[in-house]
Parts: structure tokens; sequence; C-alpha cells
């Protein structure tokens, strides 16, 4: 495949001392062709300067983009798709008669980050996590960090994802959270700040791995002179990882994927981990509790499981202790979790401490359990809990982006600046009615990256979630998954609101 | 081996083999139609819909391109091929780790295919042409299948229920050519010369009855050849000898009870086909004969859900 090269053409252009030292390439976005319908303002893109030279990491990717005849990258883009669709890399939409099953949009241009950039992600979420671990311990322990006023008593006891069932269960390695997905997007300095942690069943990575698989295929050559460090052992990264976390005295430990089933939105994941791990895939209705132990339902008879990756919200996990109305779950299962003779990974209870008024805390706990301040900061957050707070939050209704604490998935939030008067007159008396169950952040306009979007390459609004391992050791994979706000304008990524995703290069120096 | 995916990966072959079936019966009887008269084809279009056991075979207003339709598209038909191909695509989604990627994007691209396909655009052109290509297709899914996936207890239950499945095909369709009119059943005039031929392309086997018995076209012979024959993969004791085999290699794991009870009725269904010879069967009656092959398939069917899948755990833990 050299067709990249061939079609390259070396351009002279005249470039000043610095930028040209730098690696920039000379650029004039929203004028040029093919670039001529990209928008350039304050947001920080992640492709172009402010004086428009693209950034010099950008370069190779705005010099090949700059010279491929647009029919060719249609092309190619119409190959992602094709594959996606025969891989059946899908999300179904139930009509009134039928289903219909749609590829989750994936946009072709990789989204590239700095070695250095990376660095600092990669120290800033390991820290973040050990953190986060060590606070769930705490909750569900002696509570010290309520104790020394670090997090106020209500705000932890009173969540909705507070599990009192989990107080004294062992964790083993204080791995609560196995498997960590936190959204991270860039102010308006391009500097990255988290947004969320996602710490219950966070969900996204196999479209990481596949983006890179089907964009390795359409840019080669770039591929390879970009030097971009692969993320493809994250497989088996998770099966060491869960492998790590076994009961002890189990020499070959059984690990089991247990889904929802293949209604779930996510299911292509499910089974996609599963295969590249080669465990089980199984569902709740494939387990049951015999004598003490969780066993599969085999064609040979029962067979001992001793790790669970569930993809199963805590409610569903087990009928006799959580919602007794679950058929997804195996009655029996937290007793034997408790118990020890299974371990379930990520543990329950974990939504405590990614409830988005807790997340105000998370630098606070840094220090605390730590000792060090947060590498990544967060970004400014007004608890509505406060009622000085609360004012502000309600004379600000149009600047800010309210959000209801327990909701995940683009749910239950107000984008200020986005919303008519009625609308924000509407959500103010929500907020009134309930202010503990709000926070309120400054609307950040997420950093913008090139797209291809019929036929142009427009910028459009991205985030970034990178995956964090903690078993013996916490890894994280020089990546993660890039989620585009493929709407014109949008801020809101979230898959099940018209967001779409892209793959994330993370280049080696 | 999980009994969920044992379950999955047995009705995916089956309704895989159920729709290449379809498709195969449809192909044959869309060639042979067009050198048919009026009286002749509809007769033979209403003994292919009782072969399929198809609820309206006897719908006097229906015509050449009603009929395919309702047996290859109609998504009402719950066994019309594009069902089946439906239903084997939804089986092999919920154990889409379990097979190959080769596998699963090959019937998710068929599945794509028919699922877009026009019917008017098909029929207006050669139509059987169209079931020509869906054949191929699941064939060369059985084809990738064999060549891609392990030949493990997982490929056992496929070819059980790929077997099982066409050991209940083929007995039904020799059923309306060879069993004698039954008071309450279908009626057909008898089939003509280029009915029994019809008879072995609907069964793959026209060339290679005729490498047996050369082209000597004798109802008899041609019973006898998709009966009995040992080494043609359309005939009934070639399916048996498979069901027969597969099941040996199943739940290795299993206590012995439950495997002998599996064991016993394919033993039984084996030896009745192995020491059966055409006489006795010409004697005895063939409709009897090949109500019996049903009949044991299906307890055959009930016999590996019992030891094997849809087992109590209270029958487990008493051994």
């Amino acid at each position: 495949m050299s067709s990249e090269k061939t079609v390259l053409s070396p351009e002279a252009e005249e470039l000043p001392e610095d930028d040209a030292a730098a690696g920039g390439r000379f650029a004039r976005p929203g004028i040029d062709e093919p670039f001529d319908a990209y928008l350039i303002d304050h947001t920080y893109d992640e492709c172009f300067q402010p004086n428009l030279w693209s950034r010099p990491h950008y370069a190779k990717l705005h010099e090949l983009l700059s010279s491929l005849p647009v029919e060719e990258v249609q092309r190619r883009q119409l190959a992602c798709e094709q594959s996606f669709l025969h891989q059946g890399i899908t999300f179904t939409v139930y009509g009134k008669d039928s289903s219909t099953e749609k590829i989750i949009p994936t946009d072709l241009l990789p989204r590239i980050i700095t070695g250095a950039e990376w660095a600092r992600i990669e120290a800033g979420l390991k820290q973040r996590i050990a953190a986060l671990n060590l606070f769930l311990a705490d909750i569900y322990a002696d509570g010290k960090a309520v104790r020394d006023g670090i997090v106020p008593a209500d705000l932890v006891y009173g969540a909705k994802h507070f599990r009192k069932e989990m107080v004294g269960v062992a964790v083993p390695r204080g791995a609560y959270v196995s498997v960590c997905g936190t959204d991270l997007i860039r102010d308006e300095a391009g500097q990255f700040v988290v947004l969320e942690d996602n710490l219950r069943v966070p969900s996204g990575v196999s479209y990481m791995l596949a983006n890179r698989e089907v964009v390795r295929r359409a840019f080669p050559a770039l591929f390879r002179e970009s030097r971009v460090r692969p993320i493809e052992r994250y497989p088996q990264l998770l099966l060491e990882t869960l492998r790590s976390l076994a009961p002890p005295g189990r020499e070959n430990p059984r690990i089991v994927l247990l889904t929802p089933g293949v209604f779930n939105s996510a299911y292509y994941e499910h089974t996609f981990l599963a295969r590249q791990m080669g465990i089980e895939l199984v569902e709740g209705r494939d387990l049951v509790v015999s004598d003490g132990r969780v066993c599969m339902r085999s064609t040979g008879g029962l067979e001992q499981v001793d790790v669970i990756y569930r993809r199963l919200d805590d409610d569903f996990i087990d009928p006799l202790v959580f919602r007794a109305d679950s058929v997804l779950g195996v009655p029996g299962l937290f007793d034997c979790y408790a118990r020890g003779t299974v371990v379930i990974a990520n543990a329950l209870g974990n939504g405590v401490a990614d409830d988005k008024a807790v997340y105000a805390y998370v630098p606070a706990l840094i220090k605390y359990f730590l000792g060090e301040e947060a590498i990544l900061p967060n970004v400014e957050t007004y608890l509505c809990r406060d009622p000085k707070q609360l004012d502000h939050v309600l004379a600000n209704l149009d600047k800010l982006v309210v959000k209801a604490v327990g909701e995940s998935g683009g749910y239950g939030m107000l984008v200020g600046p986005h919303a008519s008067a009625g609308e924000r007159a509407a959500f103010g008396e929500l907020v009134k009615a309930d202010p503990d169950n709000y926070i309120a952040q400054p609307t950040i306009s997420l950093s913008r990256a090139p797209c291809f979007v019929d036929g142009k390459f427009e910028s459009r609004h991205v985030d970034l979630r990178p995956f964090i391992l903690t078993g013996a050791e916490t890894v994280v994979v020089p990546g993660g998954l890039t989620r585009v706000a493929l709407r014109r304008g949008s801020l809101v990524v979230n898959s099940s609101q018209g967001g779409g995703s892209k793959d994330t290069w993370v280049l080696s120096e | 081996m999980l009994s969920r995916v044992a379950d999955s990966l047995y009705w995916m072959a089956r309704y895989m083999e159920r729709a290449e079936h379809s498709a195969r019966l449809l192909r044959v009887r869309l060639e042979a139609m067009v050198s048919q008269g009026d009286l002749e084809s509809s007769e033979e279009w209403r003994r292919m819909l009782h072969a399929l056991a198809d609820v309206q075979a006897d719908d006097p207003s229906a015509d050449p391109r009603d009929i395919t339709f309702r047996v290859a598209f109609d998504r009402a038909n719950p066994s019309s091929t594009l069902r089946s191909l439906m239903a084997a695509r939804d089986n092999a989604r919920q154990v889409r780790e379990q097979i190959s990627s080769e596998m699963w994007e090959h019937i998710n691209r068929d599945y794509l295919k028919l699922t877009a396909m026009d019917f008017d655009w098909a029929w207006s052109g050669n139509p059987a042409q169209t079931f020509i290509d869906i054949g191929d297709g699941i064939w060369m899914f059985q084809g990738i299948t064999h060549s891609t996936m392990r030949h493990g207890e997982g490929f056992d239950f496929i070819e059980l229920g790929t077997y099982i499945e066409r050991a209940q095909l083929v007995a039904r369709l020799l059923d309306v050519y060879l069993s004698p009119p039954q008071e309450d059943g279908p009626k057909f005039a008898a089939p003509g010369y280029f009915d029994w031929i019809n008879l072995l392309k609907q069964c793959t086997g026209f060339e290679a009855y005729c490498k047996v018995y050369t082209a000597q076209v004798a109802p008899r012979k041609i019973a006898e050849f998709l009966i009995f024959d040992p080494e043609f993969p359309h005939s009934v004791r070639f399916a048996v000898d498979k069901v027969q085999s597969a099941l040996e290699q199943i739940a290795p794991g299993a206590p012995q009870t439950r495997r002998a009870a599996c064991a016993r009725m394919a033993g039984r269904l084996k030896a009745f086909v192995d020491f059966s010879s055409m006489d006795e069967v010409a004697a005895g009656g063939i409709a009897p004969f090949l109500a019996s092959v049903l009949k044991q398939c299906e307890q055959i069917h009930g016999a590996v859900y019992e030891s094997y899948i849809s087992y109590g755990i209270e029958d487990l833990l008493k051994g």
C-alpha cells in the first residue's frame, strides 16, 4: 500500500524560521481547500495553532489530507464503515414493525496526542485511580475521610449508589475499580482536565480497538511514519488484571465475562472482549450457586467460576440482595462474593465515588490519601447543595452546564447557553426542588479536531476516554476512545445522543 | 462448554440447513417449471410445499410467484428461507465469541444481502439464480465452519444440528414422492420420469446416483440410493451416521448415565437404518419407515436437551 506516498506532493513553501523548526505546516483553515469549511475560533483546536499553522504533530496528517483527492478519502471512509457493518459493530434501532442495525458512527481521521502530553495524562490517571481506590476502601471500612471532614457524610452515605451491603466485604488488592474509563477534555488553554470518572461499568474499549484496526488500514504509511504507540495488548492486560484478582489457592482460575445479553447496547463489546481474552461469555441464566460456590451450567455439568468480569449494573447482579425483579443476575451471587469464593470486578458500590457531587472533592481526596497535588485538574464545579453556590448557579443558568449527580450518558442535564429561556426556567425549578441532586460547571468548549463530514474536513468537538486497569499493578494503554460530537456545534459526545468516535494516536515521542 | 452456547450453535446449524434446503428445492422447482405445462407444474409446486410442511400447501389460487415469495422472502412466514437465515444469524450473534470471525462475517454479509434484496428485481431476471446464490452462500458458510473453527465440542453440536435437520428434511421430501397416498393425507399424481430426476436434483444427487446406478431412472433404486447410500451426504443413512458420531464426541465430561441415554437412542436409529434393506422397507411400507426415522430424530433431540442443555440442577446433584 504505497498509494499515499505516490500522491504526496512535497510543497515548497517558505516557512518562517520558528514554525518551520518546530515542524508545523503552513495552512489556512477556513480558506484553503479542502479545509475551507473548517471553523476556527477561540476554542482550542487539536490540529491548528492560533496562528493557523498546523501543530507540528499534525503536520504529516495535514500534508496527506491536503494532497489526497476527496474521492479517495471518501472511499476509505466507506471502507471503514463497511468493515464495521460486516463485523456487526452495530447498535439496534427498534422500529414499529422491524428493527434495523446501525453502525456506530466512526470518523477515519486520527486524533493525535504527543508523547509528552500523554506522559502527564498517564501519571495523572494513575494518581487519581489510586486515590479513588483508597477512598472506596475507606468508605466501606473505617470512613476516615468522612470523619476527618474531607467529604460530607451525607454525600457519601446518602448517595444513590452507596451499597451498605459492601461494608466489611474484602476486595482483593483493594482494587475496587479494576477497569476505569475516565473522561478527559481540553480546556480553552489546551490543558487536559477531568470531566468525569466512570468507576462502575465503563464501556467503549472495543471501539478504541476497532477504530485502530480500520484506521491503520486506511492510512498505513502515515501510521508507520508517525510511530504510534500500540494499544492491541489491552485484552491481554485485562486478562492479567482479572487473573491477579482470583481467590487464593485457585491454580488455574476460571474467569468469565457476565453480560446482560444480546439486547444490551454494548453486547458487541462483550463478545469482542470474551473472544480476545479466550474466556467464556456468560449470562445470568448460565450461572447457578451450588454449595456456596458460583458455577456455570455446561454440557458436562456444573463448573466452578472464580472471577466474574461483570458488565451488568450493581442493581441487577443478584435478585436476592438488590433488585428482586432482575432476571439478568444470579440468585445467591452476592453471598458468594461476600464470602470470597468468587471475585466480581468491578467491585459493587463503586458508584458512590463517581457521583458528580463527590467528583468535586477528588482533588482533596488525592491530597488526603496520597499527600500529592492532583496532576490532572477538575473542571470547576458548583455544588447546588450549598445555598450560596445554588444562588450563583440559578443566577447564571445561561452560562453553565447543570447536571443531575446520579445520572450518566448525557441524561438529566442542561447545557445553559444552548437552551431556550423556557428550558432554563423549567430546569431551574427542578434544581430548586432538589438542590442536593445537582451540580453545575462552566460551559467548557471542548477542543475541536478535524473530522471528515459530507466530503469536507470540518472541526468537531471531541473528548478522550482512556482506560485504566488495576490489579497487581495499574496500567493505562496509550490511547483511548476519542468521542466526537458529530453534529455541528454540538458538545454532546455520547453515542446515545448523536456522538461518534475516532482513533486516538499517542506518538512515541 | 456452556449449555446455552451448545443450544445456540445447534440451532444456528439447524436453521442454516433448513434455509439451504428450501433454497435448493425452490431452485430445482423454478428450473423445472420452465419446461413444464401448467397442470404438471402446479402439482409439483404442491408436492414441494408439502415436503416443506407449508401450511398453505393446498391453496389453489397461489401462483409460482406468490409461492416463491412466501417460501423464500416472506418475513411473516416463520419457515421462509429469509426467516431461517435470520434465525441462524441471531443464534450466531449470541455466540459471537465462540465461532470464528470468518464464520460470523460470512453469515452477517449473507444476512445483509438477503434482507436488502428486492424480490421484484430477483423475480424479473432468472429467479433460479437467486437461489443458487443463496445456497452457495450457505455451503460456503458450512465450508468456512469446517476450515476455521476448532473441531471441538462446539463443532460437534453444529454437526449434530446440521445432520438431525438434514435427516428430517430428506425423510419428509422422500415421503411426498415415495409413500402411497394416505386416507387423510395429501394426494398427488404418481411422479413421472422428470419428477424422479428432480427428486434426485433436490437432494443434489443426480450425478452421484448415476455414478452408482448409471442413468437408469428406477424409483426403487432412487429410493434405495437416497435412503441407504452410506457415502452420499444427502442420504438418510449418511445423516444418521453423522448424528451418531457427533453424539459420541459431545460432552465427554458428562456423567455416564446422561451420555448413555443419548448414545442408546442414536445407536438404535443407526441400527434401524443399517439393518433395514430396501426389500424390507418396501414390504413393511415406506411411509411407516420414514415416519419412524422422523420420530427417532425427535427423540434424540429431546434426549440431548434433557442430558446436556435444559437439565435441572437437582437432577445433576443426583448424579
